[in-house]
């Protein structure tokens, strides 16, 4: 074994290619994942045919780069613009934007990195240590513990949301109801589509959100456009405006402003931050959870658990950082069933899987034993990987800034034209563009009802897989509901799903009786 | 009707206007160029510019995997980029009608798979095999019957006669509701003398959650490819039971196939490359020409045996010869009337919305009984120039999905951003400049270096 770590480091460190790939791959996965409507999974597909041509180190070294770099980058549109970039960060769209709008983006996106980056280092260490062990805890998973995995998810949508709990219902079953149209995956019948082929791809999340979130907020934005922008040059960040571009200042500039504040809430937050990395490692091991569900869980532990009032900022902040750090530890996690039984977590992980047999390596549990060095090398990807973001991820971070400065009759029609281009690239589909325009304006009229459309996201997300768990567990049990129950792991979700809706309901009243 | 701050920003920066406005100048002449430049490439020599494969599954599943492969290849043969969409939705439908619709200009391939054959039997679409010129089969893969490596049942004989001693109590997957193993399944039972209705389906999207379902003991049978399996099967997690072909695999020589064990059936999937009817003999042929040399190239063939898929090489006849005969086998099962009955399910599609429609009215209820569904007290007010600029941006939506397609993505996002400057108050001439200089760059990264297809127009050909 020792061998084989000290064969893979030789390969991993001291191979020039590696190191080149894994730089390009960084800055190419940052620069897609900031684009909205392009997805980590697209960036690596893009990427296989180019596979064919590395040998099975770097081609593995640049998938796990990019995927962990596009899943930060998503947080820049969505901290600067309000457009998710994954739905993982559209749990905390709202709470990182305010920032932005109070002229302090680098605040959040500092939280948002380091967060990424020590989360992604906790998911590889859970990877590393107890992968292999951890790896039969997925075969525990029926379709009745998914159902109730999911509904966990969703639920905590809900309890995240600022507001009544009765506001945040009702996203999430509009979001659900959304997921109905077009053609039921479990009974391959279709649904709501008038007739139209085009409706039965159903809404496709993508464009989705970003009618929801970044289509509503330039609308919203039309309503003020000759008003003095709140709270001054709006957007501009903190710090030295129009500063020179030198690297010292750069660097200077980086880790004290951004980097610094949020090493310190680090520092301040190690158990709540441990307990964020082991909810994003245990949702994203399991083959279809992934990382959307574990941001929302861990949001929800954490302002279930804050001591500070949720509308404080700081509590913001700390949610901001729970979210992240679960949702890099997760992505670490998914490739645990894809390696051990060559059942892909994501979608990310079933590309790998086409990689791994490209290169004549086939995924199981021997892969430990006839491919020691292989695996460790992937390890120490994963910790490579998320060190080199962290210079590309501060860089973009300064890039970004430059962006919001833009004069805001400028930047919004800059905006709508990237979400059109967003929601057309995802299927290069009209009908696409036409579901961002739709859910633009009903995201803008739901926000002046004060409903949060984080839960219409999730819903639209996860309205599909819920529907089809419940349908097949009951399909399985002959219509019996007993079926949801009755094996240990479902029954322990059950009761956690249901005392979370209790106390959602409860804590409200509380609150107005208060 | 520039703001006060603009105003006074414009006066301040007046030296660097004249250069804003040369820049201006200079960009639109560019764009103007490369306009031209590009309609000039019309009467080059085919292909001359990206070719399209629509691939109808998500990226990342074997059918993606394999038209990647083959884009990757068939850029070297054509000398142009070969880009892969990923159409997906309505278990096929949305991907396969782009592939029939698409302009038979031969710049838009199809990978269609094996559920072409089966959606007009399910009443999901009108269309059929005849609708698509068929350019090559690349690929074909055989069913096969997996169970627990510590289930019960250690051949095809015992876990038949368990079907049989127990009818409709045993569970089984692989995929959706009347998907390719689905119909697999359905076909052995019959052969086996077997109903429908005798092993109750799960409807499961997809091999590899059906798989994570069968070791968690949710089903007991998955029918699927082997390739599929292969990773579970190698740990010694499951077991196969045959294989529905007419004879062994030569990568799984230890698996027998149903035949031998005394059922003459086989069934499996298959994916081909068409292109929609009505492409140009010259063109047909310069793209057979060259699917058909990527096909039987030895990287092709060592991609395939490495990914587990089987390799399978039809040219246009056969191949649609062999779409005929599936075609008509489909029909047999899919109308069958025990196929029919086996569908009906207790848990229609209608009932979870119901459901959802019934929560929904209750907490509307609810919120309107409490008053509390009403305007935020931060809301903005809404003013008529505010209504106004709301309507245009709608607009310009509306109008770039009206027009891209036809006068394509530079020059209408260009137009429609400028018109949206300008009404927002700033200068014509800075209005212009951001324009030319955002679409130009928002065409040369998504278009060139990540090969996202933008809206041609009318000068693509």
């Amino acid at each position: 074994m020792a061998e084989s770590i000290q064969q893979a480091c030789i390969q991993v460190f001291c191979s020039p290619t590696v190191w080149m790939v894994i730089v390009l791959s960084a800055v190419y996965g940052v620069f897609v994942g900031a684009i909205p409507g392009l997805t980590a999974t697209m960036a690596v597909a893009l990427f296989v045919p180019l596979a064919y041509w590395l040998e099975p180190i770097p081609a593995l070294a640049a998938v796990v780069t990019m995927e962990a770099c596009a899943i930060f980058a998503g947080d820049i549109p969505n901290t600067l613009l309000r457009i998710p970039g994954t739905p993982a960060s559209a749990a905390y769209a709202d709470d990182a934007y305010a920032f932005t709008r109070r002229g302090e983006p680098n605040r959040p996106l500092g939280v948002c990195l380091v967060f990424s980056v020590v989360g992604g280092l906790f998911g590889a260490a859970v990877l590393m240590i107890v992968g292999r062990q951890l790896a039969s805890v997925a075969t525990w998973f029926s379709v009745a513990e998914y159902f109730w995995l999911y509904l966990l998810g969703l639920s905590c949508a809900v309890v995240v949301s600022r507001g009544s709990t009765l506001h945040a219902t009702l996203g999430l079953l509009l979001g659900l109801l959304f997921s109905t149209v077009g053609l039921s995956a479990v009974h391959a019948q279709a649904r709501f589509t008038f007739g139209r082929p085009e409706l039965f791809q159903g809404i496709n999340f993508i464009p989705a959100m970003i009618g929801l979130f970044g289509v509503s907020e330039v609308l919203r934005n039309m309503l003020s456009l000759d008003q003095a922008p709140a709270g001054a040059s709006a957007a501009s960040p903190k710090g030295p405006a129009g500063g020179r571009l030198g690297l010292g200042r750069f660097i200077a500039d980086s880790l004290v402003g951004v980097a610094g504040p949020a090493l310190a809430l680090l520092m301040r937050r190690k158990r709540h931050f441990l307990r964020s990395g082991a909810i994003g490692s245990l949702v994203g091991m399991l083959p279809g959870a992934g990382a959307d569900i574990g941001a929302w869980v861990s949001l929800a532990a954490s302002k279930r658990f804050s001591a500070k009032a949720e509308t404080h900022e700081g509590g913001a902040l700390e949610g901001i950082g729970d979210a992240s750090a679960s949702n890099s530890a997760a992505l670490a996690a998914t490739w645990i069933p894809a390696l051990v039984f060559g059942i892909p977590g994501d979608s990310i992980t079933a590309i790998v899987i086409g990689v791994l047999l490209m290169k004549n390596v086939r995924p199981g549990p021997e892969i430990f034993e006839k491919q020691p060095v292989l695996v460790y090398s992937i390890y120490l990807v994963f910790v490579l990987a998320n060190l080199v973001l962290i210079p590309i991820g501060l860089a973009a971070i300064k890039l970004g800034g430059y962006v919001v400065r833009a004069p805001r009759r400028v930047l919004l029609p800059a905006i709508l034209l990237f979400c059109v281009v967003g929601a057309y690239a995802i299927n290069a589909s009209y009908f696409d563009v036409w579901v961002m325009l739709g859910m633009g304006v009903l995201g803008f009229l739901l926000e002046r009802w004060q409903i949060p459309l984080g839960p219409v996201v999730l819903g639209i997300i996860l309205g599909g897989p819920l529907e089809e768990r419940f349908i097949q567990t009951l399909t399985g049990s002959k219509g019996s509901l007993t079926a949801f129950v009755d094996r240990p792991i479902s029954a322990v979700l059950a009761v956690v799903c249901i005392g979370l809706w209790v106390s959602a309901l409860l804590w409200g009243r509380l609150r107005r009786a208060k | 009707m520039p703001s006060p701050s603009h105003t006074r920003r414009a006066h301040r920066t007046g030296s660097a206007l004249f250069t804003t406005r040369m820049l201006a100048a200079a960009l639109s002449a560019t764009a103007l160029f490369a306009c031209v430049v590009a309609g000039c490439g019309r009467e080059a020599p085919f292909p001359s510019r990206p070719v399209v494969l629509i691939c109808p599954w998500s990226a990342g599943g074997g059918t993606d995997r394999v038209a990647r492969h083959l884009a990757a290849r068939l850029e070297g043969e054509l000398g142009v980029p070969v880009n892969v969409v990923n159409a997906t939705g309505g278990a096929g439908v949305t991907g396969h009608t782009r592939g029939m619709l698409a302009r038979p200009n031969g710049y838009t391939l199809c990978l269609a798979t094996a559920e072409l054959n089966m959606l007009h039997w399910r009443g999901l679409t009108n269309i059929t095999y005849r609708d698509f010129q068929p350019l090559m089969l690349v690929n074909r893969d055989d069913a096969a019957l997996f169970v627990r490596a510590d289930g019960p049942w250690a051949s095809l004989a015992e876990l038949e006669a368990a079907v049989r001693g127990a009818p409709g109590t045993l569970r089984a997957s692989g995929t959706a509701h009347g998907g390719i193993w689905h119909v697999s399944l359905v076909g052995w039972l019959a052969t086996a003398g077997l109903d429908a209705a005798d092993m109750i389906w799960i409807s499961i999207n997809g091999a590899a959650p059906s798989l994570q379902e069968l070791m968690a003991g949710g089903v007991d049978v998955v029918c699927c490819s082997l390739p599929e399996a292969q990773s579970l099967l190698d740990a010694g997690r499951i077991r196969c039971l045959g294989l529905m072909a007419a004879e062994r695999l030569a990568s799984y020589p230890a698996v027998p196939t149903l035949k031998e064990q005394g059922e003459d059936w086989a069934m499996g999937t298959w994916r081909g490359l068409m292109l929609p009817k009505g492409v140009s003999p010259a063109r047909l042929n310069r793209l057979a020409e060259a699917v058909a040399s990527v096909a039987t190239s030895d990287e092709y063939l060592g991609f395939m045996a490495r990914s587990g898929f089987n390799p399978a090489a039809e040219p246009a006849d056969r191949f649609e010869a062999s779409l005929a005969a599936l075609d008509v086998r489909f029909g047999e099962i899919l109308k069958s009337e025990a196929f029919q009955e086996g569908q009906a399910q207790r848990f229609g599609p209608m009932f979870f919305p119901w459901v959802l429609g019934a929560l929904l009215a209750v907490n509307l209820i609810v919120l309107i009984a409490a008053r509390t569904l009403r305007r935020g007290a931060d809301a903005e007010r809404v003013t008529r120039q505010g209504l106004a600029r709301i309507a245009l941006v709608c607009g310009a939506v509306v109008a770039y999905i009206a027009l891209a397609e036809w006068l394509g993505f530079l020059l209408t996002a260009g137009v429609l951003l400028f018109v949206l400057l300008w009404r927002f108050g700033v200068r014509w001439y800075t209005a212009a400049a951001v324009s030319v200089v955002l679409v130009v760059c928002v065409y040369q990264v998504f278009a060139v270096y990540l090969r996202v297809p933008l809206p041609a127009g009318w000068w693509g050909g």
